[in-house]
């Protein structure tokens, strides 16, 4: 009876870690999808995902290999999809993240937010983007106005990078309570925030706690 | 009238429905980079008036001082209808390596100009050296899988494949029952269908 207990605790134990995994990774993805700049590489995750993507596919394997019932193994294949498709769908957000936003990226404090693989593909895109402006558009252009980033040599900042629109609204839920919430500089717009409550806000406003992980979009 | 061209090559671009393409117009391209440089030239001229007559160029405000303004502003507004133009292209163009695959077909390789086939080269073999890094191929799962298994029909000979440990025969016009992470490839070239009573 003991170490039957003790085997379900562990069991449970471990099936608790496992949904968790992949319900973070689901909250990122989530988070990636609805916020319109990049967000923080959850490098760990990953990696985490990955592994037990691949132990999936080792036990899927081992099951059709010793005759397991056919339901069981396609219950476990299809769990083993969504997870594989949550994380290939995660990796193809930010890298078209990356696509759209590559120059403001690279000149901006998000550049840390990307993992090593993604800084290398943004550079890449960035010069293969720059060569093809230039040859297309800018060589033909006359002098002082052949820059990619400014619009001509009188130009002080770089005002031709798009941008991704921070103003843009956002579903979102918060997790815990946050209490008083300031949404502006002034202190205008002051919003309560209770726990487990759904907001329609800039996500401008929300940034903060978006990144610190006390509220989640949707 | 200055910068009607322009606004008429990405009126061309906005008609076009959202993720589609026209042919590159390399006509009126070329004719809005003409104006650049004719605005260019006007534009040195006026300076160089004002020089000869020994003014101040930072606070001179007299009509050459306007008109020169005039053809700054107009060639500023030029180079950026032409870059959106280029930029937004090339926004759908990429997007083509995730919804097309890496080789084009040929009725939208006719509507690019030469920089822009290379730019879809060079772009696709960026996200190609990313998934090989990762060891990861992420033009499969465009959408979220249902079923683990998809009923399939055959459009084309496809031959004998290799799928996981076995091997098929895809003949033309036959039903196979597949992974569909496997189907996957085959569909987004065309090659199947997915069945559907």
């Amino acid at each position: 009876m003991a170490s039957s207990s003790s085997w379900e605790e562990g069991d449970a134990a471990a099936a608790a870690a496992a949904a968790t995994d992949v319900e973070l990774l689901k909250r990122a993805w989530r988070n990636e999808k609805a916020a319109p700049e990049i967000l923080r590489f959850e490098a760990a995750l990953v990696a985490r995902a990955r592994e037990q993507i691949q132990l999936l596919e080792e036990t899927v394997e081992e099951f059709m290999e010793n005759g397991v019932d056919d339901l069981v193994v396609s219950l476990y294949q299809m769990d083993l999809d969504r997870t594989l498709f949550l994380l290939r769908s995660y990796l193809r957000i930010r890298l078209q993240k990356i696509e759209k936003y590559m120059i403001h990226i690279s000149k901006s404090n998000l550049w840390n937010r990307l993992s090593e693989q993604e800084q290398r593909f943004a550079k890449r895109c960035t010069e293969i983007m720059e060569k093809h402006l230039e040859q297309s558009v800018l060589s033909k252009l006359p002098y002082g106005y052949q820059s990619m980033l400014k619009q001509s040599i009188s130009s002080e900042e770089d005002d031709m990078v798009p941008e991704p629109q921070l103003d843009t609204f956002v579903f979102c839920k918060t997790k815990g309570a946050v209490g008083a919430f300031q949404l502006d500089d002034i202190g205008d717009e002051i919003v309560d925030l209770v726990a487990d409550d759904l907001y329609v806000l800039r996500y401008k406003s929300i940034k903060g706690l978006v990144e610190s992980g006390q509220i989640d979009l949707v | 009238m200055y910068g009607r061209r322009a606004s008429q090559l990405l009126k061309e671009l906005g008609s076009c429905e959202a993720g589609q393409l026209t042919p590159f117009d390399s006509d009126s391209f070329d004719q809005v980079t003409k104006e650049c440089n004719k605005h260019n030239l006007q534009l040195q001229s006026l300076i160089r008036k004002i020089e000869d007559q020994n003014l101040d160029i930072q606070t001179t405000r007299n009509e050459d001082h306007f008109g020169a303004v005039i053809h700054h502003l107009s060639l500023t507004r030029n180079k950026r209808c032409l870059m959106a133009y280029m930029y937004n292209r090339a926004e759908v163009i990429q997007s083509f390596r995730w919804k097309v695959g890496p080789v084009l077909p040929q009725e939208i390789q006719e509507k690019l100009n030469y920089s822009e086939e290379e730019y879809f080269k060079s772009h696709s073999a960026a996200i190609e050296s990313y998934m090989s890094e990762l060891d990861l191929d992420l033009t499969v799962d465009m959408v979220p899988p249902k079923d683990p298994y998809i009923r399939v029909r055959v459009l084309d000979d496809i031959g004998e494949v290799c799928l996981g440990d076995h091997s098929i025969s895809l003949t033309k016009h036959s039903l196979h029952f597949l992974r569909r992470t496997d189907a996957e490839q085959f569909i987004s070239q065309g090659l199947m269908e997915e069945f559907l009573e």
